[in-house]
């Protein structure tokens, strides 16, 4: 088991370091820099060399790449070419944000989708199955920023209500950081639920098939019984499997409707730091979200092991 | 086929694929022959008319500058579809040719190819689409390519996955045996059986694409306009949201209702193919 997580960890770590080595690349080999945007069309040669000197982009990009992964090593993102701020910073205060979204639309759709995705496997053909897989569906096609667009106006149509423009941290004001979060989070949670409830359905009646179930009703036990304490248990690796791709995916699902909803998430903190040409951000950003994808599949591949007692070392 | 055994094979349907087979029916004829659905210009200004709620002119309503949002919406539909399918087809052949020979061949291929595949696996989807289309520069050209990188992976895997099982079947020994080279077993016995899977996975990862595409369209990092796509209109449509609802909400329908056409259809060839 430690073995097989090494090996894990060592491939992960070097497809990360080769990511970041192709978007270091590319963004250089693609024309328009900083310095063409800090200067516009009218810039003379002089002061454009002498702010590439300035930003280092004067050098050959293997030696550019070379210093930034030495300072990575050393644990220092580097500071952003426009706000100077250190980039640890900006992608720490972005992932909060990022972070209570992911966190909020995951209970809300664990604790929809699971329900009812069981129900639905437990009473598969009938009419409640059938409602429920039309809303399945119908979640998992509808764009997660059209979903957002269309709660805009109806909160604003029917209950005549907005949601504040400005992001307010948590610890400022708790009430105006939860009124900014509702439709996101809301807007998030119908795909994420539909996609929780179709992969629980899935798996309850592949489950609800295979033989124990039978012999267990056969035995007498109740139905509920079998239900909830043998199938239940049974899909709970699939589950916690599900649940860490489902939190990748809204990790970074959420750079559409941080965008909508002007949240300052790390989607926003990439998108914006892209075209704006400003290389540490991106690059920071970028192995910050490749490092909490990599810990996170980590983390499911333990959890295997504290659920299934097979599959401990 | 006649009547009868179309309405026999129906009965069998449930209502959601029976919905599903009249969205894919409408979408075709929109996608051939959008003019005769939409006869208006999808392109044509008409500032007097701004921002019009839908009405018996105009059934969509129109958009900031007065076009005919209803002529958009609908030539939208072959732009944006086709995006999706195209950027998809160019996947599937690079990832599924390259998961093919490194499945078949295996060995240093196979390892590299790997290595390189989960690189663009490192980076969620939309992440991968957002730094390749915000570095390259928005246009229909990105867009496709965005898409196709983004889904290699994918391809790449079943194909490989497929072909590594295939190669040690029987059949390839015996074509071994009759002196067959190993291109000719790889192209002409074990492409047919690993194609059904890249098939599959091109239906299923369809709706994905959409999802994506709009999602690149709607920050401003698609299509470029007036060109009518629906990730583009919903961009167009986000500035105007409370006071122009109508703008936002056809497009994301269509993507809504084109999305859930194909989701079932693979639905329906996961079963048949008995793995979902």
């Amino acid at each position: 088991m430690l073995r097989f997580l090494a090996s894990r960890l060592a491939s992960s770590l070097l497809a990360a370091a080769l990511s970041s080595l192709v978007v270091f690349a590319l963004m250089r080999a693609v024309p328009g820099d900083i310095v063409a945007q800090m200067l516009g069309q009218s810039g003379d040669a002089a002061a454009a060399s002498a702010l590439r000197g300035f930003f280092g982009l004067d050098r050959p990009i293997h030696v550019q790449f070379a210093e930034w992964v030495g300072q990575v090593l050393q644990g220092d993102l580097g500071r952003s070419w426009y706000q100077g701020k250190r980039v640890s910073l900006l992608v720490a205060e972005a992932f909060l944000v990022t972070l209570e979204v992911a966190l909020a639309t995951l209970l809300l759709a664990t604790l929809v989708g699971v329900p009812l995705g069981v129900l639905a496997g437990i009473m598969e053909g009938s009419r409640v199955d059938a409602a429920i897989q039309v809303f399945n569906l119908a979640g998992l096609s509808a764009p997660v920023f059209w979903v957002g667009l269309m709660l805009l106006v109806g909160a604003s149509s029917i209950l005549g209500w907005s949601p504040p423009f400005a992001y307010m941290p948590p610890s400022v004001d708790l009430a105006d950081n939860i009124a900014i979060l509702v439709l996101p989070v809301l807007s998030l949670a119908v795909l994420q639920a539909a996609a929780y409830s179709h992969f629980v359905r899935d798996c309850m009646t592949a489950e609800l098939r295979r033989e124990y179930v039978r012999a267990a009703i056969a035995k007498g036990l109740s139905p509920a019984r079998v239900h909830f304490r043998h199938v239940l248990r049974n899909i709970l690796i699939p589950l916690v499997t599900f649940m860490g791709l489902i939190l990748i995916q809204i990790l970074g699902g959420t750079v559409v409707i941080e965008s909508l909803f002007s949240l300052p998430g790390l989607g926003r903190l990439i998108l914006s730091g892209i075209q704006g040409r400003d290389y540490p951000v991106v690059q920071g950003a970028l192995l910050f979200v490749v490092a909490i994808a990599i810990v996170v599949n980590l983390v499911v591949d333990l959890l295997y092991g504290l659920i299934d007692p097979r599959l401990r070392p | 086929m006649s009547a009868g055994t179309i309405a026999a094979r129906l009965s069998g349907a449930t209502p959601v694929q029976v919905l599903s087979c009249v969205l894919f029916a409408a979408f075709a004829v929109l996608i051939v022959v959008p003019e005769l659905v939409a006869p208006q210009s999808p392109l044509a200004v008409d500032p007097g008319r701004a921002l019009q709620p839908p009405s018996a002119a105009h059934w969509f309503g129109t958009d900031d500058v007065g076009r005919d949002l209803f002529a958009r919406v609908i030539h939208a539909t072959r732009i944006t579809l086709g995006l999706v399918a195209g950027a998809l087809l160019a996947s599937a052949i690079l990832g599924g040719g390259l998961g093919l020979v490194a499945g078949y061949a295996g060995g240093t291929l196979d390892l590299v190819a790997a290595r390189v595949v989960d690189v663009i696996l490192t980076f969620p989807p939309i992440i991968a689409g957002v730094v390749i289309t915000g570095i390259l520069g928005p246009g229909a050209t990105n867009l496709v390519l965005a898409l196709a990188i983004v889904y290699l992976p994918m391809f790449f895997r079943i194909a490989r996955s497929g072909a590594l099982a295939e190669s040690r079947r029987t059949y390839v020994e015996a074509a071994r045996a009759l002196g067959f080279g190993e291109a000719s077993i790889m192209l002409r016995q074990v492409a047919p059986n690993v194609l059904p899977l890249v098939l599959l996975q091109y239906v299923v990862l369809f709706p994905l694409a959409l999802q994506i595409e709009a999602a690149l369209g709607f920050l401003g990092l698609g299509v470029a306009p007036p060109t009518p796509d629906w990730g583009a209109i919903l961009e167009q449509g986000k500035n105007f949201i409370l006071v122009a609802w109508w703008i936002s909400l056809w497009p994301g329908l269509f993507l809504l209702a084109s999305a859930f056409a194909v989701m079932v259809l693979g639905r329906m060839l996961q079963q048949r193919l008995g793995s979902g």
